[in-house]
């Protein structure tokens, strides 16, 4: 592992009885970046967040978080130590009240901020004396969100971390996770929330059946990929379109769709050769480059 | 605060315990000494035998049911990515379950003897501290064996009624071997 790097993950695996939710999954994440980890519900990212933090432990593959072996307990104690984590069910201790949550927390780390407590506990509007168990999703989540903020670590690990939040709540918590980044805080999220990504992400990882299909900056991904629709006066031949960087063609009538993510000026070209009677070039939003990826696969 | 986190765990299954165990000891003794005459000595002594007796059997439950909980039982009710995620290791959090159960038992063990030392002394009964603090070790040392295999079995069996049914049924099962093996013992035929 260089510094540039918090995550790296080589060949790692996971099976469940004969299932294989994670396969051979090579990933990087880089430091002070945004990197979102996307993916379809039962793609393996929360499995493979759980080997990261040393939860499940790996059937096969190495990796490393912040310089730290996953599979040594001592060293992944201590790299857990220094990662901030909100799991993706908020899971809390219902018997708890706020209070008491925030003082068993607070106790394990010795980068607490105490400043930073005090004021996302005004912020959030948290009942001290609540128990857990009578709080509501949101609350839950603001109260997951407390904990792994007012902490100064060197990588925060989020697993939907706009769960049951409102529209304020999730502009306050995106606003967090950038001026995280901006401290020099690493931030690796996974998402359902495409919109919310592709504002605030600077990389961007797609899972799928447990593989990585894309690992690429925004910035690349808006430079590069592209959808272009074609109409031809005859049936078109799909298979002249199948070129490096041509991720998935779609044809209806004279009518074909090419979603590439790369080489778009050689499908382009290709199509003037076969006389396309229109060419018209569009940029992809992130949302259409997830669903043709996965939809794809 | 591992410490105390297993303690709020416990605590009210634990004061629920203590209470009854205190409580029954207290009252069954006092009830039952005011039927005795004071000349009857060894009846006196076979009271105290008796309470024992309750007491094992009430113990037993009672710790079988602290040595419930940890990562398994966690895992039903979706906590353990929670305590997982603590910079603590699994020893540890084994560890501390098992150190405040063992207290616990210890002070289920101590208290009820206490209340029935005072109760007995409040009627000026003489009462054996030897016996007592025999009682008292017999509890401890023997009934440990249960929480020890409440503890395994709730690191074995997912669910939160599966591992206490699981584990009253092995007492259940072994309490009845006993038996069968006392009565063979008394009968010569061992």
């Amino acid at each position: 592992m260089t510094n540039d790097n918090v995550i790296v993950t080589q060949a790692l695996r996971k099976f469940y009885g004969t299932m294989e939710a994670v396969r051979g999954l090579h990933l990087t994440v880089g430091r002070n970046r945004i990197t979102a980890f996307l993916g379809r519900n039962g793609a393996g990212k929360s499995t493979t967040i759980k080997m990261l933090l040393g939860m499940e432990r790996p059937s096969a593959g190495t990796g490393t978080v912040l310089g730290k072996q996953i599979t040594d307990p001592e060293e992944n104690r201590e790299l857990r130590r220094r990662v901030a984590y909100v799991a993706e069910d908020k899971p809390l201790y219902g018997y708890m009240t706020v209070e008491q949550t925030i003082r068993f927390v607070r106790s394990f780390y010795c980068d607490w901020r105490a400043d930073i407590e005090k004021r996302l506990l005004q912020d959030y509007e948290l009942p001290l004396h609540r128990k857990v168990n009578t709080l509501s999703k949101g609350m839950r989540t603001k109260l997951s969100l407390l904990l792994a903020f007012a902490r100064c670590p060197e990588l925060m690990i989020v697993d939907e971390p706009s769960e049951g939040l409102d529209p304020v709540a999730i502009e306050h918590l995106l606003q967090a996770l950038v001026a995280r980044s901006a401290e020099g805080v690493s931030v690796f999220f996974s998402s359902h929330q495409i919109a919310e990504v592709e504002r605030v992400a600077d990389q961007v990882c797609i899972l799928e059946k447990g593989r990585l299909l894309v690992d690429a900056s925004m910035d690349e991904l808006r430079q590069f990929y592209r959808r272009i629709d074609l109409v031809f006066s005859s049936l078109p031949p799909e298979c002249e379109f199948q070129i490096s960087g041509v991720e998935r063609i779609q044809t209806s009538g004279r009518q074909m769709c090419v979603f590439a993510s790369s080489n778009a000026d050689a499908v382009i070209q290709r199509a003037h050769e076969w006389n396309a009677v229109s060419v018209e070039v569009a940029p992809v939003g992130l949302r259409e480059i997830f669903l043709k990826t996965v939809e794809g696969n | 605060m591992l410490w105390y986190k297993a303690w709020l765990e416990t605590r009210s299954r634990f004061l629920a315990s203590l209470a009854t165990l205190t409580l029954f000891s207290a009252i069954f003794v006092h009830h039952a000494q005011g039927l005795l005459r004071p000349e009857w000595k060894s009846d006196f002594n076979r009271l105290l035998f008796i309470n024992q007796q309750f007491l094992v059997i009430m113990w037993v439950l009672a710790v079988v049911l602290l040595g419930m909980g940890g990562l398994i039982p966690e895992k039903s009710v979706g906590t353990s990515s929670f305590t997982l995620a603590l910079p603590v290791s699994r020893a540890r959090l084994l560890g501390v379950r098992v150190g405040m159960g063992v207290l616990e038992a210890i002070v289920l063990a101590v208290v009820p003897w206490l209340a029935v030392f005072l109760v007995v002394s409040l009627a000026r009964n003489r009462i054996s501290i030897i016996q007592v603090v025999s009682y008292i070790l017999l509890l401890v040392g023997g009934g440990t064996v249960y929480f020890a295999m409440a503890v395994l079995i709730s690191s074995l069996v997912a669910g939160e009624y599966a591992a206490p049914a699981v584990a009253y049924g092995i007492v259940l099962l072994t309490a009845m071997l006993f038996d069968a093996w006392l009565v063979r013992l008394t009968c010569g035929d061992w």
